[in-house]
């Protein structure tokens, strides 16, 4: 019989977000994201272990995704308590402050070329001082009327 | 209603359909200089007569998206899927690529969303509210409160770096082009272990399993689904899933629900014990220094 296209696509669905979070916690610093990115793991993992169930007609891979999503609070629990006694170590949320565990072999990673700032820095609105009257608009009156 | 009463293929009514709802929605939208009369606020509650034209022509619409949906055979499980999949690959990138956390994890969310849907899609209804109400509801908003705690006034220099981002890259292209080959390989060539047996097979192969009725049994009675669930169920996904992924779970795993539950009460202790052990240290070096 035909592979269900539906499961195919979902394969892909389930590969391509394993590989978006494997790749974000190999390259980002900061340690939310990178939990972050575990976690997108675990979802291209829960879709996969859904389209399978599918595929093959019974609930094992569902309910295996129940044990997943178990798990994933437990680890989110303990790794966030982790992440705040670091924080409150280095006052850094930088997985790079802790080099200092690496093994004897590895030289020390040196940040070059740090960008001082951001390109664009953000757009804040301008709000008006508060407890002055505004001066009246004689062209809006009429679109006032019920004031 | 023309288009529908005409014998026509779907594609040219699900066209005809969605011109009429954009001619409609144009025509229903306050304009500055509309024809028909339309004076502000005088033209009436459906603004005058190219408001009721546009409600009529809204109306034909929904009525021939409806039955274009019915010729389609509700509406197309290719198309929804599609769309919440790229929905929960764009939001996965974006949660990846976006410099700060805050918007990472927001997108983060967005990407949820669209994993629900996909699970919806697939005929795990259970999973994917669960999906929502446990990861959206719970897990981001305790990553999104520890970020509002330990983030830096302004934008962090970590953020703005990555290790070896090139290599990373590459090294997530080249897994993606494996999983992606093995699956496609999966669909030309399905192994001869894992073909969906036949519903005639299946009832053949276990003619003495009762067919499962709505009520759902009482956890009490869950060790008895469970030689009942245990037997290969060819429809297992299109009746009731809900009910019978419980009996899965409460009757084939029931010990490993229960491990589950110990599982999450050891976290919340540790998590407790952390965090006050850590207190503890924290001003035992105060006082010393």
């Amino acid at each position: 019989m035909m592979f269900p296209s539906l499961v195919h696509d979902a394969l892909v669905v389930g590969a391509v977000l394993f590989v978006l979070g494997l790749v974000g916690i190999l390259t980002r610093r900061n340690l939310i994201v990178m939990f972050l990115s575990a976690e997108l793991m675990l979802q291209g993992i829960s879709v996969s272990l859904v389209a399978w169930s599918r595929y093959h007609g019974d609930f094992g891979g569902q309910a295996l995704v129940v044990f997943v999503l178990t798990v994933a609070a437990c680890e989110a629990a303990v790794a966030l308590v982790f992440v705040l006694q670091a924080f409150s170590r280095t006052g850094r949320l930088d997985a790079a402050a802790w080099q200092e565990l690496r093994d004897a072999e590895i030289p020390r990673r040196i940040d070059r070329e740090l960008p001082a700032s951001d390109a664009v820095s953000p757009v804040w609105p301008q709000l008006a001082p508060a407890g002055i009257l505004p001066a009246r608009d004689e062209t809006a009156e009429p679109e006032r009327e019920h004031v | 209603m023309i288009a529908a009463l005409l014998p026509t293929g779907t594609t040219p009514l699900l066209v005809a359909a969605i011109a009429a709802g954009t001619a409609s929605l144009w025509l229903l939208l306050p304009q500055a200089s509309g024809a028909g009369g339309r004076t502000g606020s005088l033209g009436g509650f459906f603004g005058g007569r190219t408001g009721l034209v546009g409600i009529v022509l809204g109306l034909a619409a929904l009525a021939g998206l409806a039955l274009a949906g019915r010729r389609l055979g509700g509406l197309g499980e290719e198309a929804a899927f599609q769309l919440v999949a790229l929905v929960a690959i764009v939001g996965g990138a974006a949660t990846v690529v976006t410099r700060s956390p805050v918007y990472s994890a927001i997108w983060f969310a967005l990407a949820l969303a669209g994993v629900a849907g996909v699970l919806l899609v697939l005929g795990a209804q259970f999973l994917g509210v669960a999906t929502i109400v446990v990861y959206a509801g719970a897990i981001l908003v305790m990553f999104l409160f520890v970020l509002m705690l330990a983030q830096p006034t302004g934008m962090a220099p970590y953020d703005r770096v990555s290790n070896e981002p090139l290599l990373a890259a590459i090294a997530g292209g080249v897994l993606l082009a494996l999983l992606t080959t093995s699956i496609g390989r999966l669909s030309a060539d399905p192994p001869a272990c894992c073909t969906i047996p036949s519903r005639a097979d299946a009832m053949n192969a276990a003619p003495s399993a009762p067919r499962a009725d709505n009520t759902v049994p009482g956890v009490a009675a869950a060790p008895v689904a469970a030689a009942v669930v245990g037997a290969a169920d060819p429809d297992a996904l299109s009746a009731d899933p809900v009910a019978r992924l419980g009996r899965e779970l409460f009757g084939r795993h029931l010990l490993a629900v229960e491990a589950a539950g110990l599982l999450l009460l050891v976290a919340l202790i540790g998590a407790i014990a952390v965090v006050s052990r850590g207190e503890e240290a924290g001003t035992a070096e105060r006082g010393t220094r």
